[in-house]
């Protein structure tokens, strides 16, 4: 079942067109991400799902529902992360859980939170005195206090080491094994990598693809190496494999297109037929490379 | 909606400022009280007047302006509960913030100094009322304008002293050149501090400047509900 479903959304601000027809949907129980550079219509999608900004045009179902005419169900259903959101500096730890947990009608207990995000021995801490790490921390325990069905967490580890990093998609990974559906915005590519079924890419308020990480990469591995002496018969039949795409040699060098794992079976031919081969090396994809292809431009 | 009320509460306790604006004005009460003649009508009304004028041009807008900086308006529009409760639940606070000071006022000069509290309660009342309606309206003004909390401040600030100094809080009246002196019975702080006046010298407040400060409440709120921005 599709939990969210964005048609053909529009949205633009002085004649600037910052959403130019985004359509999308986010299946039940998956961790969905929404990838791209900074100012690429990203988060004012994400708003605009959330029911904070309402489109020019297009038509938005969150689980059913149309998140402005129905806004207080919606939100009721909702928990939200948002991008460079803070909370007053005096507020405890404890108080702002049971503060936001008040505002919904079946919320969770926010002291079983406390001890799952691993704030328990911050319970009586203000804000202003929380790490970088802990307020993220915090942040996500608010987005799920309400009790959810769908999570939008908004560029949540910019900012962090590479350790709180590590530690919070572990905590993602485990509020979508808690049965809630994760929508994670980011610029990070090793983060949609590690943590997403699936990932819409957005390019100047377009979608320009929506695959899988794996999907997205696809594609073709290029591998090189040179040939050392001997036998170099073993050669043909190299372009016989079902991986390998295309041979091409130019003396003793040679590079070998393939798909898949095609590099196993390519060095097991080699080894197969007492091939000697030194200097190899293999070019892998990755989603920086996919996402050039797609838009025609390098990500950062 | 009680929680909000509840935590935004001891979010006040915790803040600086209110302890200034209790303080501050008492502070001013005493120092000058000491040294006042018995039966004066000036010294009370001014130390009220610069509580009011603490609370709705520095207190009020600097809060509301660093929730809107900090995004938790913006917050709070992605839960159930419209951001609107947070805006009356502070106006609330910092209604009985006000009210605190201005009671802590009467209490410390009503006994220790043994300063005049005037007769005519309703009239008093009503010029606290209306008076604090323009100071707050234009804090709210402060609020909807500033880009942070910062801004809002020193906006705050920048307003405070040439309203305190017009209104005759920062001299005596007839200290002032004359013209200055009328010119600031017609500014917010300064009709409220003579409607004071008149109030605690036994007659009526005089109904054109209740009708100023009235106008105040009542057009600067307008200009800061069309210019508040949420976010």
């Amino acid at each position: 079942m599709a939990v969210i479903e964005v048609t053909d959304l529009r949205k633009s601000y002085a004649d600037l067109n910052v959403l130019d027809g985004v359509s999308f949907s986010v299946e039940e129980g998956e961790i969905f991400g929404i990838l791209g550079p900074n100012g690429t219509g990203k988060t004012t999608t994400v708003e605009c799902v959330e029911g904070l900004r309402r489109p020019d045009g297009g038509s938005i179902r969150v689980l059913g529902l149309d998140p402005v005419k129905d806004a207080r169900k919606v939100r009721e259903l909702i928990g939200v992360q948002l991008q460079q959101t803070r909370l007053p500096e005096a507020i405890k730890v404890w108080e702002a859980l049971d503060l936001y947990a008040s505002f919904y009608d079946n919320p969770r207990d926010w002291r079983e939170l406390l001890e799952e995000w691993g704030l328990a021995d911050k319970r009586d801490a203000r804000f202003g005195k929380l790490s970088g790490g802990q307020q993220q921390r915090l942040f996500i325990a608010l987005a799920l206090v309400g009790n959810p069905k769908v999570a939008f967490l908004d560029e949540l580890t910019t900012g962090l080491d590479p350790q709180a990093r590590r530690t919070t998609w572990e905590l993602v990974k485990r509020v979508r094994a808690s049965g809630v559906t994760v929508v994670l915005v980011s610029h990070f590519m090793d983060e949609v990598e590690e943590l997403c079924d699936r990932v819409a890419v957005f390019n100047r308020g377009r979608v320009v693809a929506v695959d899988t990480p794996a999907g997205l990469v696809g594609g073709e591995h290029r591998m090189r190496f040179t040939l050392m002496a001997g036998d170099t018969g073993g050669m043909d039949g190299l372009e016989d494999l079902p991986e390998v795409v295309e041979v091409a040699r130019e003396g003793n060098r040679v590079v070998v297109t393939g798909r898949g794992d095609f590099a196993t079976a390519v060095t097991a031919h080699l080894a197969r037929h007492h091939v000697l081969v030194g200097d190899l090396r293999i070019d892998k994809r990755t989603l920086d490379d996919a996402f050039a292809a797609l838009t025609g431009r390098s990500f950062e | 909606m009680m929680k909000l009320a509840v935590v935004e509460a001891k979010l006040l306790t915790r803040e600086p400022g209110a302890l200034f604006s209790l303080l501050i004005p008492l502070f001013i009460l005493v120092v000058f009280g000491s040294s006042i003649e018995p039966g004066d009508t000036v010294l009370l009304p001014m130390a009220l007047a610069i509580a009011v004028g603490m609370v709705g041009l520095y207190l009020l807008p600097t809060t509301l302006a660093a929730y809107r900086e900090r995004g938790i308006l913006r917050r709070l529009s992605a839960t159930p509960v419209r951001p609107g409760n947070l805006l009356v639940v502070q106006l609330i606070l910092q209604l009985v913030l006000a009210v605190t000071a201005c009671g802590l006022l009467l209490a410390v000069a009503g006994t220790v100094l043994g300063a005049t509290l005037p007769t005519g309660v309703p009239s008093a009342v009503l010029v606290f009322l209306l008076g604090t309606a323009s100071m707050f309206a234009i804090g709210l003004l402060i609020a909807a304008l500033a880009p942070n909390g910062r801004a809002a401040n020193g906006i705050g600030v920048l307003l405070y002293f040439p309203m305190a100094y017009l209104a005759g809080l920062m001299q005596p009246k007839d200290q002032m050149p004359a013209m200055v002196a009328r010119i600031g019975e017609y500014t917010p702080l300064g009709a409220f501090g003579q409607s004071m006046r008149e109030v605690w010298a036994g007659g009526a407040p005089s109904p054109l400047l209740l009708g100023v400060l009235a106008a105040y409440a009542l057009v600067v709120s307008i200009a800061a509900a069309t210019f508040f921005r949420w976010e």
